[in-house]
């Protein structure tokens, strides 16, 4: 896995556990551990691990740990409350000094780094529908293809849809 | 499958039980009537609300505070957008009625968008205690919602209001540490959002609240008017501000605050839209709805045309 001065580049959720074991120390393991730990504040009970937003993850010897994160979009309002939760949650990780945390311009952030099971998750207790490439959203109650209602909904990463069989309302995660 | 109910008191027993009514459900009609109400005055509210975070663009300081409150205006129109539809789902009113009755003044929303914010400091103050006040309802209303269609997007509305609060802690903070005129603007606006804030709640619930008996609220407005006093009043005092109620009192036995006689009067004057500044707010609105009338045209078009 290559390494430059920005840290490790983090596998893709869904692949991690493999992956991880191989290629990160024993420190690098309980800082991602925290790092799954730290919510997305506007889905509680969903990690930044979950939806992608890692990207590099290097710890030196010294103790030193660099994280580079990728924003949704790059206007997001919550950047600087989730590096405060993410410094905070680092810190508190045995064998770690300083952090020293990074928001990359690239790559850019899309569902596709959203793994299976968070996907599931958001449908099921959030009712919110993730859209992959071009294909249409299906409702997350009765999985009938949705109809878009408006490009923009309550937050950028988000359009809004409507599902013509069960008339939910239904929010689409969206590149 | 609709399901439908033989009598009230069947439909009562089934809410009572933690049956969730769907859209397509033949529920009773005072039931449709009440759930209507209450979600469109929640709408209106997140919209009155979005525009005047969205009058706060140009006027906020700072980059990182602007970028905020340009994704708080995002998040409370479409707020408004999802319960908006909701609402209409429920073939009482369809939304563009919904609109023409908010803009001629004939619907409701809350008590604190009828007033103005006139300095940066209201702004923090908003943030900070409507903000917490409006998610404690909101709270209180997810928590054992028999309407299913508007619990689940109070769970997601929920979400963005708690970060909402965490950007109005932030904010607070910031601003309690900063100048001597800093603090005073904000003591001054402490003065003017206090007792709106509290009112936010409303009065004591009626014994009988059928609002209560149908699972559409889960707890007494005095319930959670207390819970939010207990919190924010020792919280302003330990920033160093003063809570601008004369009869405030702690009560050594039960470790309780007590802020004294509430005044109703200025909550009753907004619900008839004659509060402070409802008619400039209701008047700007209703430009705005015309003013954009050009793009709802548009789209309906573009709409029609087969692809």
């Amino acid at each position: 896995m290559e390494t430059d001065g920005l840290g490790t580049q983090c596998p893709r959720p869904g692949r991690v556990g493999a992956v991880m074991n191989s290629h990160l120390t024993d420190v690098e393991l309980r800082v991602h551990e925290a790092l799954s730990s730290v919510d997305d504040p506007e889905y509680p009970g969903v990690s930044i691990v979950d939806l992608g937003l890692l990207e590099r993850l290097h710890v030196t010897a010294d103790g030193l740990v660099r994280i580079g994160l990728i924003p949704t979009f790059s206007g997001c309002p919550a950047l600087a409350m989730i590096a405060d939760d993410v410094t905070t949650a680092v810190r508190s990780v045995r064998g770690v000094g300083h952090v020293e945390l990074a928001w990359l311009a690239a790559p850019v952030w899309t569902v596709d780094r959203i793994g299976p099971e968070t996907r599931a998750r958001l449908g099921r207790e959030f009712t919110v529908a993730v859209q992959v490439g071009s294909s249409v959203p299906r409702c997350p109650r009765c999985g009938t293809r949705t109809e878009l209602q408006s490009m923009f909904g309550p937050s950028r990463c988000r359009s809004v849809h409507r599902c013509p069989s069960c008339s939910e309302t239904v929010e689409v995660m969206r590149s | 499958m609709p399901r439908s109910w033989d009598s009230m008191d069947e439909f009562e027993a089934f809410l009572d039980g933690g049956g969730i009514v769907e859209v397509d459900d033949d529920m009773p009609d005072v039931y449709r009537d009440a759930v209507f109400a209450f979600i469109e005055m929640h709408a209106n509210s997140e919209l009155m609300g979005g525009l005047t975070e969205r009058d706060w663009i140009p006027r906020t300081p700072g980059l990182r505070h602007k970028m905020a409150v340009l994704a708080k205006t995002q998040d409370e129109i479409g707020h408004a957008h999802l319960l908006y539809m909701v609402a209409a789902d429920m073939g009482r009113k369809t939304r563009v009625e919904m609109m023409e009755d908010l803009f001629a003044g004939r619907s409701r929303f809350h008590n604190v968008f009828h007033y103005q914010a006139v300095t940066w400091g209201d702004q923090v103050a908003i943030a900070f205690l409507v903000d917490a006040a409006a998610l404690a309802s909101q709270q209180a209303v997810f928590k054992d919602c028999s309407y299913g269609p508007y619990r689940r997007i109070l769970k997601r509305i929920i979400s963005e209001e708690g970060f909402h609060m965490r950007l109005g802690e932030d904010r607070m903070m910031r601003i309690a540490q900063g100048t001597e005129t800093q603090k005073h603007m904000f003591q001054e606006s402490l003065d003017r959002w206090f007792w709106p804030s509290l009112q936010l709640f409303g009065p004591d619930s009626k014994p009988d609240d059928e609002l209560l008996r149908w699972h559409i609220k889960s707890e007494r407005n005095e319930v959670l008017r207390d819970k939010w006093i207990q919190k924010f009043v020792p919280m302003l005092q330990s920033y160093g501000f003063s809570v601008p109620a004369p009869d405030l009192s702690f009560d050594e036995t039960t470790k309780k605050w007590d802020v004294g006689p509430i005044d109703w009067e200025p909550l009753k004057k907004t619900l008839a839209q004659g509060g402070p500044d409802s008619a400039r707010r209701i008047d700007e609105a209703r430009d705005n709805w015309k003013r954009t009338a050009w793009v709802r045209s548009a789209l309906d078009r573009a709409a029609s045309v087969p692809s």
